[in-house]
């Protein structure tokens, strides 16, 4: 289940649209971006290169708006850390400087777009995979994230970040724990320095 | 040639990669992760790799040297065979490679060996390479020039920049940048010269000259298309078309060219300095034998972020041509961070979609010459991320 810091579960109007939220799911270390994109996001396919696709469920919430995704970077794994997070949500109304595009998911390291619109898919740059979706059901007015769908990276996640997890975690099975309640929180409150570019 | 020695026969098909920089480990790492089944061999001289790219954090003491060293046995547990050895020759007829313990064939070569300092014309760089180190491939001449840094008290310095193209295109700018900012920090008494062939920083020239102008007017001086036309290690004297600069610490580096390698198998046309492939596939005209990296005539600058994208596009050409299968589309990034002080960087991206209607290249280029601290934490990121990709 979703729920605030005090531990209340999440409501809707929790999420203000267009901001971006932090949460850790399936494991206590893999950070995922929770947002409300504020209108009806469709279900989509979402196609891979090797041509097989898969369904992506579109937006949750009483306007359909509100999606999950991992904030680790398919490209070279880049994510938010609680000092830096390179890979971070743009609204509309704040493009990026360097690509001039809003309303997408960008990893500031190499320049990885990917629309959260459209299951994540890559709209530009180096990653060979959309970011993998967190499926998000909604009961009762209350939120569940259960279950990842795409290609997650959470092997090479836990290959590339053995030293990190375990000075964030104290142990690499404790940063691998499967999570029961995910605290969603403001990016901002949570990562240090948020970088746009 | 005739088989002597040790024999690497090829079980399966094999791809054979000339050169372990960031070209041929992310040839590697590219093909074996869409293709598990294909037998991929890695020739290289070197014991371990160690990253050119953000050498000059090092050089100033922003980064330690470990930090640029990766080992080859990651590559060894994904499957990719690496052979610590000289590549001598290649037999293009019979598929061989012949290196200096035996043999190894191939049914795709991929050739990634680098650059090669052009010095035999102008002994003078010869003789200067032993003082004043260039700092252009990875490794001893890094250390050196760190060393002659850490010791240097005070006085003249002098940096000189070879004609485009040459590798890594920032990198001289950088470094000037970074040196004169250590200089400004550790308050020494010092004057850098700045001797460009080229009339203009040949990337990001904006963020360059702004840095250049605004922190280091005081203590450097740039001076733009002077040729240099004699080092004299003795006097500590570079003499340059535009005047004599008399120094205590130099780096001059040479201009430069493609392996020679390339050269004694036949790759280069006379009077040439690189090698022409195919623009879209970086084939040359023996089929299935490819060039990437700094050695080859590109649109895309000679930068190991280049060599690592092109590694990709050789890739999946090479798994597509094994599965019988229509390669994907062409895309090409060069992505490019330089520090201008010891906190602060600017940003180039250039990337290339190939339009096949039109068969043309579609080129987008973008330039942060603002500079700034969070350019410079992004700058780190971008080098950890390709040796998660690499080496994780």
């Amino acid at each position: 289940m979703l729920v605030k810091e005090d531990g209340s579960p999440l409501r809707e109007e929790d999420l203000k649209p267009h901001n971006a939220y932090i949460f850790f799911y399936p494991y206590a270390s893999t950070p995922c971006y929770l947002i409300n994109l504020g209108e009806e996001v469709k279900p989509v396919d979402v196609k891979l290169k090797d041509g097989k696709t898969y369904k992506w469920q579109g937006g949750v919430g009483s306007k359909k708006g509100i999606v999950a995704y991992s904030a680790i970077c398919a490209h070279q794994w880049s994510y938010p850390t609680k000092q830096y997070s390179f890979i971070n949500y743009y609204p509309p109304d704040k493009p990026s400087e360097t690509t001039k595009k809003s309303g997408i998911i960008q990893c500031c390291a190499h320049l990885g777009l990917y629309d959260p619109k459209e299951g994540g898919k890559v709209v530009d740059g180096p990653p060979e995979v959309p970011l993998a979706s967190v499926v998000v059901q909604e009961e009762g007015g209350k939120f569940y994230a259960i279950g990842i769908l795409g290609v997650d990276q959470f092997n090479q996640f836990f290959d590339n970040y053995k030293r990190e997890l375990r000075e964030a975690y104290g142990s690499t099975a404790k940063a691998k724990e499967l999570v029961d309640k995910c605290v969603v929180m403001e990016v901002s409150k949570y990562v240090g320095q948020v970088i746009y570019c | 040639m005739q088989k002597k020695g040790k024999v690497v026969k090829r079980v399966k098909l094999q791809v054979v990669i000339v050169g372990g920089g960031y070209g041929g480990v992310s040839v590697a790492n590219q093909l074996k992760k869409e293709n598990p089944e294909v037998s991929v061999v890695i020739v290289e001289e070197k014991p371990f790799f160690v990253s050119c790219p953000v050498s000059n954090h090092y050089l100033v003491g922003l980064m330690d040297f470990g930090s640029l060293c990766f080992s080859y046995n990651s590559l060894e547990k994904k499957g990719i065979r690496v052979v610590k050895d000289k590549v001598l020759d290649v037999d293009f007829g019979k598929k061989t490679v012949r290196t200096s313990e035996g043999y190894i064939d191939y049914d795709f070569l991929v050739l990634s060996p680098g650059i090669e300092y052009d010095i035999e014309k102008r002994p003078f760089y010869k003789e200067s390479l032993i003082y004043n180190p260039p700092a252009f491939k990875p490794g001893s001449e890094h250390i050196f020039l760190k060393k002659l840094l850490d010791e240097f008290e005070g006085g003249n310095i002098v940096i000189t920049v070879p004609p485009y193209p040459y590798r890594c295109p920032p990198a001289p700018y950088e470094r000037a940048a970074l040196i004169a900012s250590m200089i400004k920090k550790n308050k020494l008494k010092a004057q850098i010269f700045f001797i460009d062939a080229n009339e203009r920083p040949v990337i990001n020239s904006e963020g360059f000259l702004s840095a250049y102008y605004e922190l280091y007017s005081d203590i450097a001086t740039y001076i733009t298309s002077a040729q240099v036309k004699d080092v004299d290690v003795g006097k500590r004297v570079v003499r340059t078309t535009h005047g004599e600069f008399k120094y205590d610490l130099a780096c001059i580096i040479p201009p430069m060219k493609a392996s020679y390698l390339l050269e004694e198998i036949g790759l280069i046309k006379d009077g040439e300095k690189w090698v022409d492939v195919n623009p879209l596939t970086f084939e040359t005209k023996i089929p299935n034998v490819f060039v990437i990296g700094d050695s080859v005539q590109s649109y895309l600058p000679k930068s190991g972020y280049a060599a690592y994208s092109q590694g990709k596009v050789v890739a999946k050409l090479i798994n597509a041509r094994l599965k019988g299968k229509k390669p994907e589309e062409e895309y090409m990034q060069m992505v490019c961070y330089a520090m201008v002080s010891d906190k602060e960087a600017i940003m180039t991206e250039t990337s290339f979609r190939y339009d096949n209607t039109n068969k043309r290249f579609i080129p987008t280029h973008r330039e942060d010459n603002k500079r700034k601290e969070i350019t410079a934490k992004r700058y780190e990121e971008w080098a950890k991320g390709l040796w998660r990709e690499l080496f994780g």
